[in-house]
């Protein structure tokens, strides 16, 4: 008898775990991906509601409406069609053509799904249209628009601004794109505008990436700014020859030159010195690998190469090319982190939820997502990035009178006649704390075709702050 | 003792009662209808009746009576919400079950004069488990149903209590190799019929119970090692298996087609909020099987987040019941018999809640006390009579020995 109850223990510990284990689990993953399912198309009940309820306003960041209703209860968005196009993935449709924007992903406040029993109840009984809450949000409709203006035009691409203290993004603009007001015909279209190319497009980020690359020499190889280089124009791996644009020479150099002139050959073998898996481990540190489901935005996740590869695999990955894919807005959120002392803040759209009485419902709050880099790394690459302003290959993105920060990529494409044109950087000033990720697809070098772009973009921060 | 205390109500009754109450008369005041306020009455009423004046006949453990009860009820609640036709079907079932229950308890008690009838409850066990193999209908790629003389049942819900009774009084015996032969005979016929979720439950609750009488972790450990082996034969044999396996993986692959049922639960419950969509107000009735299997999603729905919670933690409040008694019980037999009446009850509750929630792969078993279904619920309660029943010896013995402490050895 004793033996049987003392046996007893396990079962019963083991039998209460899992019980327990249900609950955890439950509320895990309801807290974490709870409105994804809530907002995705497959929720009727979300379809039910729309019936029963006016959708709430939706302003900018300066109280400008950029979404409202008509008086049959049809969603009408700003009266200017480059506002509209130039917010249209940001925003989204009611019909969710565009995935996870602020009409489906944030129909939980736009709905007031969290309206008390009784407020449903009586609504039940009386059936009077409830309405549901108003948004502010942290984008601005002026630079997004004047953003839309200054992109090449024809090309596909994305631009996201954002504030690299607290997350808030200012604009998240995608091309190729379409007028929301006139959506016939859009969701068969074979370029599909509907894809917003800033959070669920990824790609090689080319040389933006050596900032990187770069993190890690600064965390494993102790004398890493202070010790040279050589770059004699081409360096063999394996079977193939890496070479510089233009094929120079870059001699002797330290690392802060090497990113200043973007030399593929020194962060080619700074890759091979440091190994795959310490450059990996800083990759992963920065987030990527990592599922990025923000309470705002739900971002593809950016992907280090698999394990197990060639040397030359991994000398390509240290300038940002080999199987390596990232989101225009993780650099976005990468380049932040470099600004805002090592800390990456989680991405943030939703700055205010208010109800009909302006009572407020949700309120955004910074939050951190990551810290990769020290306040002293961080330093050492705002550094670099300045120099790269202003004498490398980023000086068509200097501003007179800003402090401005950068790195320009031009990523090789399987398919694709000429590079993807990156551009990541930001403004190193505590009243402009702004960083920038633009990207153009197939236009060629990020330093001709990315970094003017991003050069207005500050100027039009520094003019309207 | 309080719990089993003859004099004493517990306290637990008056807000169960007031509960469905309110609930029905809700329900009634919606859309003005006239059975609901009937069952407004009915119901609160019936939760006394078994909860206050059954303890007074038969002693019994007054708050594992209530929180089955509640359970119960919610069952009936939440079925009649959803389809009133069904909410009446099974507050028949819950009658039919509360009669299980008593002569279940009564078994126990007198099973010292029944022990003989041992051979034949496996016997007929065992006929009944090979019926649906025979005559029987496939319903959701299990092939567990049979229908005899016009009423449709599910044997091996019925078995489930021949087991508990029968492996409990064998390994009580220390008659190892028999116990085993019984459960191994009930497994295989179980995988004949491809009724997985239920093979999986009677594995546990055999594993539990052989290792708590024989205490030999390496049988433990053979025995989990041997249920792996399993799953991997099975999901290599079986589409069917294969199927479920990639839902879990990811539901969103397929939200409209494979995955739909179990999609459709997980947005459910995030429609529901902490405190749900409201008695009346959900739309819970999408689900597909959701008065069986997914029972949980509805009541999480209109109830929320922290109601469901509170369905979980009333499971492990059974469980926990059900140990103390174990732990109070005079012989091995009812030792065993508590633990595996209790460890049956929880572990299926998490094999099905766990397939609504996507924590593992989903399984066609029901939620005791609160799926549909006339089996699931008589056997469900008559588990709760076998372990009633322990309950009822215990609190003998305690008079028993009060007793001799009062008249003195030589009683």
């Amino acid at each position: 008898m004793k033996l049987i109850k003392r046996k007893l223990r396990l079962a019963v510990i083991a039998i209460s775990l899992l019980l327990v284990l249900l609950i955890v689990y439950g509320a895990y993953s309801i807290g974490i991906s709870g409105n994804r399912w809530f907002s995705s198309s497959v929720n009727t009940s979300l379809r039910e509601v729309r019936k029963d309820v006016i959708p709430g306003r939706i302003y900018d960041r300066n109280g400008l409406q950029i979404a409202g209703n008509d008086t049959q209860g049809n969603r009408v968005y700003h009266q200017d069609e480059a506002t509209r196009r130039s917010l249209v993935h940001a925003l989204g449709l009611k019909s969710g053509l565009v995935k996870n924007a602020v009409e489906t992903f944030m129909s939980y406040l736009l709905y007031a799904y969290d309206a008390g029993y009784f407020a449903r109840l009586s609504a039940a009984f009386s059936g009077v249209m409830r309405h549901g809450y108003d948004l502010r949000l942290s984008l601005t409709s002026g630079l997004s628009r004047y953003i839309y203006e200054q992109f090449p035009p024809g090309k596909s691409g994305a631009v996201i601004v954002m504030n690299y203290r607290t997350g808030e993004t200012l604009s998240l603009n995608s091309f190729p794109t379409f007028d929301p007001a006139r959506p016939a015909g859009v969701a068969s279209d074979p370029e599909k505008p509907y894809i917003n190319n800033a959070t669920q497009w990824r790609s090689a980020p080319g040389s933006t990436f050596k900032v990187i690359t770069l993190a890690a020499a600064l965390k494993h190889l102790p004398d890493a700014m202070s010790k040279t280089y050589t770059c004699t124009g081409a360096f063999e791996v394996g079977d193939i020859t890496i070479t510089d644009a233009g094929m120079a020479v870059h001699g002797d150099i330290t690392l802060e030159k090497a990113l200043t002139v973007s030399c593929n050959i020194v962060f080619a073998k700074l890759a091979l010195e440091l190994g795959d898996e310490k450059l990996k481990q800083t990759a992963q540190d920065f987030g990527i690998d990592d599922h990025l489901l923000f309470s705002d935005l739900v971002v593809e996740n950016s992907r280090y190469p698999a394990t197990n590869r060639t040397a030359r695999e991994v000398a390509w990955t240290g300038p940002g090319q080999s199987a390596l894919l990232m989101t225009p807005i993780h650099m976005a959120m990468i380049a932040s982190a470099i600004a805002n002392d090592g800390v990456m803040m989680e991405p943030k759209v939703l700055m205010q939820a208010v109800d009909a009485g302006r009572t407020g419902k949700a309120q955004m709050t910074p939050a951190v997502y990551a810290s990769p880099l020290s306040v002293s790394e961080a330093d050492v690459i705002a550094q670099a990035m300045r120099k790269v302003v202003q004498s490398g290959t980023a000086t068509r993105a200097a501003v007179p009178g800003l402090q401005i920060c950068g790195k320009t990529g031009s990523a090789q494409v399987d398919g694709q006649k000429l590079t993807n044109a990156w551009f990541i950087g930001f403004i190193d000033q505590k009243t402009l704390p702004y960083a920038v990720c633009v990207v153009v697809n197939d236009a060629g070098e990020g330093s001709r075709q990315a970094a003017p772009l991003a050069g207005k973009i500050f100027d039009y921060l520094n003019r309207h702050k | 003792m309080s719990s089993t205390d003859k004099r004493r109500n517990h306290w637990l009754t008056l807000p169960g009662m007031l509960f469905f109450f309110s609930a029905f008369l809700l329900l009634g005041l919606k859309d003005m209808d006239w059975q609901s306020f009937a069952m407004a009455v009915a119901v609160p009423l019936a939760f006394f009746v078994i909860t206050v004046v059954l303890p007074v006949r038969l002693p019994a453990d007054k708050m594992l009576l209530c929180v089955v009860n509640f359970l119960c009820g919610l069952g009936v609640l939440t079925l009649y919400r959803l389809n009133p036709q069904r909410g009446i079907d099974q507050a028949i079932n819950y009658g039919v079950g509360i009669i299980g229950m008593i002569a279940c308890l009564l078994v126990v008690r007198y099973w010292h004069r029944l022990k003989w009838l041992l051979p034949m409850i496996v016997a007929v066990s065992l006929l009944l488990m090979a019926l649906p193999l025979l005559i029987g209908s496939v319903r959701n790629g299990a092939k567990a149903w049979v229908s005899l003389l016009g009423v449709s049942f599910q044997p091996s819900e019925i078995v489930k209590v021949a087991m508990l009774l029968s492996m409990a009084y064998l390994l009580s015996r220390r008659l190892i190799v028999p116990a085993l032969a019984f459960a191994g005979a009930c497994l295989g016929l179980l995988f004949l019929q491809r009724d997985l979720g239920t093979a999986l439950i009677y594995y546990a609750i055999a594993l539990i119970l052989v290792y708590v009488s024989t205490g030999s972790l390496s049988f433990l450990a053979l025995g989990t090692l041997g249920a792996g082996a399993a799953a991997v034969v099975g999901y290599q044999l079986n589409t069917y298996v294969q199927n479920r396996v990639s839902i879990w993986q990811n539901p969103w692959n397929d939200p409209y087609g494979i995955s739909y049922q179990v999609v459709q639960s997980l947005v459910a419950m995030v429609n529901a909020g902490p405190w749900g969509s409201g008695l009346g107000l959900g739309k819970a009735s999408i689900i597909p099987e959701v008065e069986t299997d997914f029972i949980f999603a509805a009541v999480f729905h209109e109830f929320g987040l922290v109601f469901g919670i509170c369905v979980i933690l009333m499971f492990l409040l059974i469980f926990l019941r059900g140990v103390g008694i174990a732990q109070r019980a005079r012989t091995r037999f009812h030792t065993l018999l508590a633990l595996g009446c209790s460890a049956l009850i929880a572990v299926q509750a998490f094999v099905i809640i766990g397939g609504n929630i996507n924590l593992i792969p989903l399984t066609g078993v029901t939620l005791p006390f609160l799926s549909y279904g006339g089996t699931s619920m008589v056997s469900s309660l008559c588990i709760m009579g076998l372990l009633q029943g322990v309950a009822n010896a215990n609190q003998r013995g305690l008079e028993e020995d009060q007793m001799i402490a009062i008249l003195g050895e030589d009683r």
